[in-house]
């Protein structure tokens, strides 16, 4: 955890100078602060990121750093704006390089196109194992720190635009090594939240009236025993 | 059960109570799933479509696409006499998981990894029903080194021995680690499990099973 905290003080930082910028009037948009997970989400996503998947800004395919690949996952609540990421990468060398604010990115373009990043995180770091890891949460709007056209190209994105068409968006990370990317990887959906893989997950959510409907002593039983389990969690 | 972080800890503990409970409610029925236990007789031979077939030291071996192959269409885990064709799952609107409608069966998602290509390949299935035990009631007998078996659409099989069981609570779902994906062949099979929430119907806990691809 100690690690994140160079970057969360550097978004933290950013922030505070955007907010400058808003109130002398030099900028409209305000950086994304990092945020405690929320207790629920709307839709996850994962890529399988990759070296041969990486095109630079021309669309021309630019393999990254050879034998690298990443896993970054991501959880959307998208009612509260806000995003979970969950990157670990191998095989890739800091320091890393991008134009943005950080390297690591969502972007939106298809796969074999190259587009403008939407999102930047938090860069990855080596938790000791020799993978790179970046975890955290981050609430929008969003900005990237890029503006090629005098526009951020954070600015009017939302998490939604995600949930609509995942496959238009990839993520990757971005080093001096490789800077049109390490690895690159295209999002699919992904389930989010446990499985209701019980009895009674397709009822409705619960009236204990329905609990002496069950019958069966042992069942009663074992009701109180949950009672009290649940008065203890309750408690503690 | 791996002894894992404390609030694992505490979930297996609340399940050993809740496990219980669910023997009383549910072991009166009896009659597990189908009891046909000779599966696909095809444990000797090797699959052809792996690309782990790589001797050099390169860390990393070639990505493979699950689209590139072909589906799963069937999975067979002996030590349990368990052989099932498989459902296909997807996300529901509230974004989590699809389960099979039957209890009786077993489904994959479909979105995720399938054998041969990279991971993973996650197979769900009840574990009861309100009536008595459902297709994966027996899934926590499992022990490292189990053998599972995956065919696919195209009648090759492919072999995972399991590596790991975790239980984890439905409120921490550790999605990442779960259906992250995975550069590797691997294999998760998941259903409930410790304490059954009456009042919302529901099990606090998965089980999330882990499987390697041998060779």
């Amino acid at each position: 955890m100690t690690r994140m905290r160079p970057t969360v003080a550097r978004t933290a930082l950013t922030a505070a100078l955007t907010g400058a910028a808003v109130l002398t009037g030099a900028g409209t948009a305000s950086a994304e602060t990092e945020v405690a997970e929320p207790t629920t989400f709307t839709s996850a996503f994962t890529a399988m990121a990759t070296p041969d998947m990486v095109v630079n800004a021309d669309g021309v395919a630019t393999p990254g750093t050879a034998g690298a690949s990443g896993t970054f996952t991501y959880r959307i609540n998208s009612d509260l704006e806000i995003i979970c990421y969950d990157i670990s990468v191998r095989g890739i060398t800091p320091p890393y390089e991008s134009p943005a604010k950080t390297a690591t990115h969502i972007h939106e373009a298809a796969p074999g196109q190259s587009g403008p990043p939407r999102i930047a995180f938090p860069n990855p770091e080596d938790d000791g194992s020799g993978t790179l890891v970046s975890n955290g949460c981050l609430e929008g709007p969003f900005t990237t720190g890029v503006a090629p056209e005098g526009t951020d190209t954070g600015e009017g994105f939302t998490l939604a635009e995600i949930e609509a068409g995942p496959s238009a968006f990839f993520t990757d990370t971005h080093t001096a090594a490789s800077p049109a990317g390490a690895v690159r990887g295209q999002l699919t959906a992904i389930p989010v939240g446990g499985i209701e893989t019980g009895a009674g997950a397709t009822a409705d959510d619960s009236s204990s009236a329905a609990l002496p409907a069950v019958a069966g002593l042992g069942v009663l039983v074992a009701a109180g025993a949950v009672v009290l389990r649940r008065r203890a969690t309750a408690g503690a | 059960m791996r002894p894992g972080p404390a609030p694992l800890r505490r979930a297996s503990l609340l399940a050993m109570a809740g496990a219980a409970a669910l023997l009383v409610s549910c072991a009166a029925q009896g009659s597990g799933p189908g009891a046909s236990p000779s599966p696909p007789s095809s444990a000797g031979s090797a699959p052809t479509a792996g690309a782990d077939r790589d001797p050099a030291p390169p860390p990393a071996p070639a990505v493979v696409d699950p689209a590139s192959v072909p589906v799963p269409v069937a999975v067979s885990v002996p030590a349990l006499g368990l052989v099932e064709e498989l459902v296909d799952l997807g996300i529901a609107a509230d974004g989590t998981a699809e389960v099979p409608t039957d209890f009786d069966r077993v489904g994959w998602f479909t979105g995720g990894g399938r054998p041969g290509a990279r991971g993973p390949t996650v197979l769900m299935g009840h574990v009861d029903s309100t009536a008595g035990p459902a297709v994966f009631y027996d899934l926590r007998e499992l022990e490292p080194g189990n053998l599972v078996e995956v065919t696919s659409a195209d009648g090759t099989a492919a072999r995972y021995a399991v590596s790991d069981t975790q239980q984890v609570a439905k409120g921490e779902f550790p999605t990442a680690a779960v259906f992250g994906a995975t550069a590797t062949d691997v294999l998760r099979l998941i259903t409930c499990i410790g304490e059954f929430d009456q009042g919302a119907r529901s099990y606090t806990d998965n089980l999330v099973v882990t499987a390697e691809r041998l060779p």
